[in-house]
């Protein structure tokens, strides 16, 4: 940021707070001049703004600032003091909404605090101060790209470390990272196998063995409790995908086993909507049981269990006679014939190598084996995915649900077995850790100098390397073979605190002298900037660029931000800053009820996770105007989420960009991910809509309800019209009426989404009003009228994004004396056409991002 | 996972694990370490915590007198606890003051969890500076934890929600954890049984090597240890105040983990072989079937004495869990907010009741494994309950509570005690210390110790 701040009222206010510091000094016990100046500023603003909704009888958020009219009681009040002064200065009181005082008054007021808890003031500390990041330590998702960077490995163990807490949104804070006993044991073991790993390569089965079972869950409850495979989501068409790592460059053989369920009895023909009302029942049944337990095809939805298996017994089994050869051919072709041939696609990261067709009824070939093909893979993670490419479009995916509740066709399991003619050549690993081949000494130093002062992200001292190169002695004089040896090194490298927490050292200051805010230097630039683009280590052009000292230079820092942007590697910065900007990590944790929503299987909250992060990723890489996230007129779409949305002419399973025409849908609130964790798993929400709206996308989240309201009066309501009812009624106590009359018109106004984001125009028996007039006296309609709100709150949503982006790029929660560099930022992201860059390099270029104060300066 | 009676040869077993670890999953023998044959059996403290409060009338059991026997007919809730009445104690009367407001607003749940084994009223932040007391598990194990290879273990069936603020402006760290090491640290607890499962018998690699490479590899990481331990001593003599702190937890955690290699090493002078099933790599996502496995390894690490403390999890505080396994498809807390709807209290019920059922499996399995002159169940003391009694309202008094299991003798179970109201949950704690054999006179809010638990 270039502009400097120098605000003429931070400058007044130290003034006239000087003035009353010094008149403290001298004076009587009787009236203070502290709380004079409360009498005579301080109050008069209180009694204007505060008092309407903090009074001693609604004591809102708690806090009864009437009781202070008694100015003696005010000034013992210190923790009081403190809390205003944050919610002030931080612009979140008095609410939006609410008549503002001058930015005088609010001056007058802060600084009378500020005298009152003798936090020093004055322009240097608001103006400029960078503010300090405490160590921090790697979160799960960092240690994995880490390490995997470092090392060149597939690192699975990060799996199991526990889950990282969070600050101020995001998981990436060094003041609530801890590190417990129970996590550095993760860490030791993890070390010893990772390291096991890097310098043996991994261990390969003397000859091929069966690698992995992979099942998808038999229906949406189904328990993953299987002792002898890895559970994959469920799909309602029958498809099974996951990641899956693989140890060695070789072939790798998958045997995929689909299950045919498509009973000769049962009339598909009928009509959809008959068909649907005569899956309710089953359906409704089979959510309670497992799929392997459902009764027989031909059985009653209601009937006892028939057994597994794909026989009709009592029909099928025909004449007591044995059947003639051509009886038995006759029948055979008549199963073939009975159904259309579908076809089954095994792809490896999205090529196809396998292609087979499943024919006739259940009872045709039923026995028949595994689709087997032989694939030659790189070491390392691939995506594997067993699918019906037409059930994909299917216009209802019910439709591969048979009215016993089973699935039509599935993909059973796919067994992974290898590797094949696994190839010899040294792995990744190897050559990035042995730099040299000779197995001396000094070969040892090079080779932990060169591995710790990447895993470190810094140069690295003789004091720091002679130890590790001591380990390499250490498995020598054991006994143990050089490489052993370097394993040790890399084992202790990986549970170094120095390779664990990104710590900043700051420079020392003169005998005497206190500690001042300083730039971080290069190589702590090349890792803020790493960690928060890649949320990975910094690559070799970057170390390159710290060692010579040219990576503060702005041009080099701009364009070393636009080629991370380009690498693949800034995934990262969806899935991570997104993904817990919009909330949408937590997508799988609360699915929609799959009674009430049968079509939501874990497959489409999947696919609406990938439209989300395609969007994202859409809006960063093109440069989009951050207000594009409000109301973008495209999005990325399959199949099979177009269908749940009800947006014709896209097939499929492939994803791709999609223009939206309809008002139905545009921006992120309509889609299908934000939709769904923005409510119940049985029904919508407005309140938390209404809150998600306003605390992500506007940062102007309601403090919480006051004490002895009855939580959210939301109870189950089945119908739109009492829901309004009801939440009129609640907003009649004046105290919920503040909050709620921001929260739910929004959360109205998104009310044509159900709970898992499909349109719907009646709720039961009600229309849709999604109509909503918010506290300003603004009216406005649906969601695109709701857009249209937001967009005109450009201000706000702008200042909330910068907050968000700059919290996680620091990784420390905002302060006050953040005020002005938010403001700044926004207002030339502003002054940019809202470009996503602008926001990027003025996040990037920001005081806080490229300097660090010194140890207790404030 | 089972404990099967065989007990193999050692080589027998070896001989397999090249291949069984190959595959996901296998079922593979591991060691377990043996309880060293002492003259008197350890005694156990456990807790068993419970979210969102429980519908009370279904929970109580109908006694008149304030101290009588405990009834056969228990209600809906507390029913599966029937068949152990005469191994345990239902109490009543008992508060946890620090998970009210004291002036705090809103924010019941994320108080209830963090305040309930602390006994204190956590401070309100969604940020850095969380702030409660020590839990009552963790002051047992700090005095007995030098005893066992682990002081403690914390476990649990839901796994943390991400995001700072979980309640009304408390970090989500307060309901994550029932267990605090420190005021401000707190000891999440592990939801993985696999991952239990490696922590206390190891690494499977392991059980293939012979004693002269095990003793290197012991040799070696004693000596990675030593060089870390250098690394982060030089790294602090550079660092400010401020990142020490964060260099410090490194070295607590470190200096820990040697401390219980050392014990391990003593101990694994009497390692015997019981035959044990490795549980699967995935998390069950069934509750019934998740806790059975975490209570079966609890109670393998109470019988070969790898920790005399436990905590355990079933559900964060404010979960919203649905049970559909029992045909719950509602989110639990919602449900508890059922402002008497008698279809959302009949639902809460059917949860609370499912609770109850899995503890009284792990009571089962307690009471059927032998120790030293009796049982575990006779060698323990095992908490049930939570911070809140009525969730509808987020009352935090008169909390359900049952103390099961004999306390080596020290207590008289099979009736329920009403205590008097607003008795501290934490004199309750104290208690249960002083029974432990940890000298405290205090700890959260205590103004005492608490009676009757024994007959007189």
């Amino acid at each position: 940021m270039k502009r400097k701040i120098v605000s003429l009222v931070i400058v007044g206010v130290s003034l006239a707070y000087l003035t009353w510091v010094q008149g403290l000094s001298g004076q009587a016990p009787a009236a203070s001049p502290a709380e004079e100046s409360f009498q005579s500023t301080v109050l008069p603003v209180l009694a204007k703004n505060c008092f309407v909704c903090h009074n001693a009888k609604l004591h809102t958020a708690n806090l009864n600032l009437e009781a202070f009219r008694d100015s003696s009681a005010a000034v013992k009040q210190k923790d009081v003091w403190n809390k205003v002064l944050d919610k002030i200065s931080s612009g979140q009181m008095p609410p939006r909404g609410l008549p503002a005082p001058s930015k005088t008054e609010v001056a007058s007021v802060t600084s009378w605090i500020e005298g009152l808890l003798g936090k020093p003031t004055g322009p240097t500390i608001l103006d400029g101060n960078p503010g300090r990041v405490t160590a921090r330590r790697l979160n799960r998702i960092e240690y994995k790209n880490t390490v995997e960077d470092l090392l060149g490995i597939q690192v699975k163990a990060a799996e199991e470390f526990p889950v990282d807490d969070s600050g101020y949104g995001f998981d990436n804070n060094g003041d609530v990272l801890t590190l417990s006993p129970l996590l550095m044991e993760k860490y030791m073991s993890s070390a010893r196998k990772l390291s096991q790993i890097a310098v043996f390569g991994e261990t390969i089965p003397s000859k091929p063995t069966l690698l992995a079972l992979l099942m998808p869950k038999k229906g949406p409850e189904a328990p993953s409790t299987s002792s002898s495979s890895i559970i994959l989501p469920y799909s309602i068409r029958g498809s099974m995908y996951t990641k899956l790592s693989f140890p060695v460059d070789a072939e790798y053989e998958f045997r995929v086993r689909v299950l045919n369920h498509r009973d000769p009895f049962l009339d598909y023909s009928a009509p959809k909507e008959q068909f649907l009302s005569l899956l309710d029942a089953a359906t409704h049944k089979f959510f309670q049981t497992r799929e392997g337990d459902a009764p027989a095809p031909g059985a009653q939805p209601t009937g006892g269990n028939g057994g597994n298996g794909g026989g009709t017994p009592a029909r099928v089994r025909g004449p007591r006679r044995p059947l003639t050869p051509e009886e038995l051919q006759a029948r055979q072709e008549k199963s073939r014939k009975a159904y259309p041939p579908v076809e089954m696609a095994l792809t490896i990261d999205g090529k196809k190598v396998l292609s087979s067709f499943i024919e006739g009824d259940t009872s045709y070939e039923y026995d028949r084996g595994a689709f087997i093909v032989r694939v030659p893979l790189k070491a390392g993670e691939h995506y594997i995915r067993a699918s019906f490419p037409e059930l994909a479009d299917v216009d209802d995916p019910r439709r591969n649900i048979n009215p016993d509740g089973r699935r039509r066709l599935y993909v059973e399991f796919t067994e992974v077995a290898g590797p094949y003619n696994p190839s010899s050549a040294p792995s990744e690993s190897h050559k990035k850790i042995f730099i040299c081949e000779e197995k001396t000494p000094a070969c040892a130093r090079r080779i932990v100098e060169n591995l710790s002062q990447l895993a470190f992200r810094r140069p690295v001292t003789a004091a720091e390397i002679d130890p590790l190169a001591g380990l390499v002695a250490l498995a020598q004089r054991q006994g143990d073979s050089f490489d052993e040896g370097v394993r040790l090194a890399v084992q202790a490298i990986l549970i170094s605190p120095s390779f664990l927490f990104r710590t900043e050292i700051d420079p020392k200051p003169l005998a005497g002298a206190a500690a001042v805010a300083h730039p971080v230097n290069d190589y702590e630039l090349a890792s803020r900037l790493s960690y928060f683009l890649w949320s990975s280590m910094p690559d070799s052009e970057l170390f390159r660029l710290a060692k010579e000292q040219k990576l503060h230079d702005p041009a080099v820092l701009e364009g070393q931000v636009r080629r991370m942007l380009a690498d693949a590697k800034s995934n990262a910065l969806v899935e991570n800053f997104a993904g817990q900007w919009l909330g949408i990590r937590n997508l799988d944790r609360k699915p929609p009820d799959p009674n009430r929503f049968p079509t939501a299987d874990d497959e489409l909250l999947d696919y609406m996770h990938t439209e989300t992060n395609m969007f994202v990723a859409a809006m960063i890489r093109e440069d989009h105007s951050i207000l594009d996230f409000i109301d973008a007129p495209f999005t990325y779409l399959n199949g099979p989420l177009a269908a749940h949305y009800g947006i014709e002419g896209v097939k499929g399973e492939q994803f791709r960009r999609v223009a939206l025409n309809t008002p139905q849908r545009s921006g992120i609130l309509t889609q299908g991910s934000i939709l769904t964790v923005s409510a119940y798993p049985t029904r919508t929400s407005v309140v938390t809509r209404g809150r998600w709206v306003l605390e992500n996308l506007l940062g102007t989240g309601p403090p919480p309800p006051p004490p002895n309201v009855p939580s959210l009066v939301e109870s189950d309501i089945g119908a739109s019209a009492s829901l309004r009812q009801k939440m009129e009624q609640h907003r009649a106590n004046p105290s919920c009426a503040v909050c709620h009359m921001q929260m739910d018109p929004i959360g109205f106004g998104l009310e044509n989404y159900d709970a898992s984001g499909a349109w719907r125009s009646m709720d039961g028996k009600f229309p849709i009003d999604a109509s909503g007039t918010l506290p300003d006296g603004k009216s406005f309609d649906g969601a695109k009228g709701l857009e249209g709100v937001l967009r005109s709150q450009s201000d706000l949503f702008t200042h909330n994004l910068t907050e968000k982006l700059l919290t996680y790029a620091l990784g420390r929660g905002l302060e006050r004396f953040d005020k002005p560099t938010v403001d700044t930022i926004a207002e030339d992201v502003a002054a940019h056409g809202y470009k996503f860059s602008a926001l990027l390099m003025d996040v990037v270029n920001s005081k806080p991002f490229r300097m660090r104060s010194g140890e207790g300066e404030r | 996972m089972m404990i099967l009676g065989k007990h193999l040869e050692r080589r027998t077993f070896l001989r397999g694990v090249g291949t069984a670890v190959a595959l996901p999953m296998l079922d593979a023998m591991v060691p377990a370490f043996a309880r060293a044959a002492s003259t008197k059996a350890p005694c156990r403290m456990g807790f068993v915590y419970v979210p969102n409060g429980i519908i009370m009338d279904q929970w109580t059991p109908k006694v008149e007198a304030d101290i009588g026997p405990l009834p056969a007919d228990l209600p809906r809730v507390s029913a599966p606890l029937a068949a152990f009445r005469e191994d345990l104690m239902m109490l009543g009367g008992l508060t946890c003051n620090g998970g009210r407001e004291l002036g705090d607003g809103p924010g019941d749940h994320g108080r209830a969890g963090a305040a309930y084994l602390t006994a204190t009223h956590p401070k309100k932040t969604s940020g850095r500076d969380i702030h409660t007391g020590i839990s009552v598990d963790q002051i047992a194990a700090q005095h007995l934890g030098s005893q066992t290879k682990f002081a403690s273990l914390e476990l649990g069936c839901e796994d943390g929600v991400q995001g700072g603020n979980c309640d009304n402006g408390y970090s989500c760290a307060y309901s994550n954890s029932i267990s605090w090491r420190t005021p401000s640290t707190p000891n999440p607890p592990e939801v993985r049984p696999r991952a239990i499962f490696e922590r206390l018998f190891g690494n499977p690699d392991d059980f293939a090597l012979d004693a002269v490479h095990r003793a290197r590899q012991q040799k070696y990481q004693a000596s990675i240890l030593d060089v870390v331990l250098g690394e982060a001593q030089r790294l602090k003599s550079n660092l400010s105040a401020s990142d020490g702190n964060k260099i410090d937890e490194y070295l607590f955690a470190i200096r820990d983990i040697e401390a219980r290699i050392q014990r391990t090493e003593k101990q694994n002078a009497t390692m015997k072989m019981p035959d044990v099933a490795v549980p699967p790599s995935s998390v069950p996502d069934n509750m019934a079937d998740h806790s059975k496995l975490m209570f079966d390894l609890l109670t393998i690490a109470f019988q070969t004495n790898m920790t005399r403390v436990m905590t355990m999890l079933m559900a964060t505080e404010q979960s919203t869990r649905s049970y559909r396994e029992i045909g719950v498809a509602e989110g639990h807390h919602g449900l508890t907010h059922h402002q008497g709807d008698k279809e959302k209290i009949e639902k809460v019920t059917q949860i609370n009741r499912f609770h109850v059922e899995q503890f009284a499996y792990f009571l089962g399995k307690l009471k059927s494994t032998p120790d030293g002159d009796g049982t575990l169940l006779d060698h323990s003391m095992i908490v049930y309950g939570g911070g809140l009694s009525d969730g509808n309202r987020h009352l935090h008094e008169n909390l359900p509570t049952v103390l099961a299991g004999r306390g080596c003798g020290t207590l008289t179970p099979g009736r329920w005690i009403k205590y008097p109201a607003e008795t501290p949950m934490a004199n309750f704690f104290v208690a249960m210390l002083d029974r432990m054999g940890v000298p405290v006179d205090h700890m959260g809010d205590s103004t005492g110790e608490i009676g009757y638990l024994a007959n007189l």
